[in-house]
């Protein structure tokens, strides 16, 4: 999610218009952002419905915040501090609910996350095979065993690429801690899915 | 090294095993992992694994469908339409003190404000008067001592420029400066000098945002050659995704135009921005249905090839699908 200088360039502008009240630019800014928003609400909170509530709410806040916005840190920093915070308080409802599933309701109908996965190795071992077969259903276990910030560090830095660096910025912590988090999520998992690979 | 330190040594190892892959070890602790990995085949063995459970979790990523984006996007438009508009800055207590005297809100506002009324405004004028001139008189050190461009004798709307700063025999200071004037140039997009200035703008504007409103004013002339020219550069050139969509939305009506086609299916490959390459998308098959354009699909199956955008691809494929085509070369 990185942008080129050149388009840090345009960002600053198109900020400022937007500062400004110009709302073509603010549209613009949310058509850079809002593919990834989206997909990190989807994959955090696998509820469509529970996405798009995170998805206006962020950019609801972001658009009535920008006046306040100064530049102390990348307006992608700041966008992800909006978003995971949302996320954060979406993930520990759900912690009290216990409503995780690995069935998302989409519009095309429901779809099921281990479908996504595709078991396409055949190394010619019987038992790694069946292994590989119920490791998806595993890892999905594995993730709604950690805590709310374990996942989202976890999400951040696997799925969207950002550095711990970033990842401690958009949750007002520091890189240590978020590298700590980060370290603690694998740790589980290595534990839990270690047999499986 | 005893067994027991061993152990210790890739039980650590393997413990970092997951941070070395995110590239997120400092230097020192990559080292130990790297020399170790170097001599130690099992902990070799657990990196093998470790790269398989991630390429696991890659496949557990889950895209929101376009649909859900798009209902978004829509949802979100008419929700910030509705919404309070963005809240001016904060008044500083020189504004406060104003608003207060002059009896009138923050500007833009719309609101008469809680100031004083009736006769005492007058009064209250009076008072800001005699605050900026006691301010002037009395404080004159605490200025930053630059010069404006009435004491400097510039006119007012003009750009200056130092070029070169001498002292004098005198001791005193001798400024070249460069003066820019600056006029407003007023008349119809029909006048020539006027379109011959925003063709002039929409090319060589440092201003992406002057740049972006020249190509969308000169969308209403894009039946000229000359103007269609313009917007083709933007569109192929234009440093500026914004100008670049700006420019495809005004080459929208001209998308059967073989030239205009051609410069759509250029930025279909070589465009950066996704949004950009979607409209792209939408321009080259709008009324197509399912008739097959055949110079389009190699272009399309190109795309297929280097397409990262999962939208982007999504659209691309199902226009190949429509075509009966394949998502492949061979």
């Amino acid at each position: 999610m990185a942008l080129n200088p050149g388009v840090e360039l345009d960002e600053s502008a198109l900020i400022r218009a937007a500062q400004a009240g110009d709302q073509d630019a603010f549209a613009r800014l949310v058509r850079a952002y809002d593919q990834n928003v989206l997909r990190l609400a989807m994959n955090l909170l696998r509820s469509p419905e529970d996405a798009r509530d995170v998805y206006q709410e962020a950019f609801l806040r972001v658009y009535r915040n920008l006046h306040s916005f100064r530049f102390d840190c990348s307006f992608h920093t700041w966008l992800y501090r909006i978003v995971t915070n949302l996320c954060l308080d979406q993930l520990r409802k759900r912690k009290v609910r216990k409503e995780e599933s690995s069935v998302v309701l989409t519009p095309e109908g429901p779809l099921d996350r281990m479908d996504a996965v595709q078991e396409d190795r055949v190394d010619g071992n019987p038992q790694r095979n069946l292994f590989s077969g119920e490791l998806p259903t595993k890892i999905n276990g594995v993730l709604e065993q950690l805590t709310p910030r374990e996942r989202m560090v976890f999400e951040l830095r696997h799925y969207q690429g950002l550095r711990l660096r970033n990842i401690g910025e958009a949750l007002g912590t520091t890189e240590e801690a978020a590298k700590n988090c980060l370290f603690r999520a694998t740790q589980k998992m290595r534990a839990a899915l270690g047999d499986f690979v | 090294m005893s067994e027991a330190e061993a152990k210790n040594l890739c039980t650590g190892v393997r413990d970092q095993l997951a941070l070395l892959l995110y590239g997120e070890l400092s230097f020192d602790e990559e080292e130990i992992v790297e020399t170790h990995l170097d001599t130690c085949a099992e902990c070799r063995v657990a990196l093998t694994r470790q790269r398989e459970l991630h390429v696991a979790f890659d496949r557990l990523q889950v895209e929101p469908p376009p649909s859900l984006l798009r209902e978004c996007r829509a949802a979100l438009g008419s929700q910030w339409v509705g919404a309070p508009a963005m809240p001016a800055p904060r008044e500083g207590w020189w504004d406060k003190l104003v608003h207060l005297i002059t009896g009138q809100g923050p500007l833009g506002s719309g609101s008469a404000g809680h100031g004083f009324s009736g006769f005492l405004r007058p009064a209250g004028a009076l008072t800001l008067i005699a605050v900026g001139f006691l301010g002037a008189r009395l404080v004159p050190t605490f200025s930053t001592g630059s010069l404006s461009l009435g004491t400097m004798g510039l006119t007012e709307g003009s750009a200056a420029h130092v070029r070169n700063v001498e002292t004098g025999a005198d001791g005193r200071l001798h400024i070249m400066v460069d003066e820019t004037s600056q006029k407003v140039i007023s008349g119809g997009l029909e006048d020539q000098q006027i379109r011959a200035m925003l063709l002039a703008a929409a090319r060589d504007s440092t201003d992406p945002g002057v740049r972006a409103e020249t190509v969308e004013l000169l969308t209403a002339q894009a039946a000229s050659g000359d103007v269609r020219e313009v917007l083709i550069g933007a569109l192929r050139h234009d440093q500026n995704a914004g100008v670049r969509l700006k420019a495809l939305q005004g080459l929208k009506q001209f998308a059967k135009d073989p030239l205009v086609r051609r410069t759509f299916a250029e930025v279909l490959l070589s465009d950066g921005n996704p949004g950009v390459r979607t409209q792209a998308i939408d321009l080259l098959t709008q009324g197509a249905g399912s008739n097959v354009d055949h110079d389009l699909v190699g272009a399309f199956q190109e795309l297929m090839m280097k397409e990262n955008n999962p939208y982007v691809r999504e659209k691309c494929q199902s226009v190949l699908a429509s075509w009966n085509a394949s998502s492949e070369i061979y």
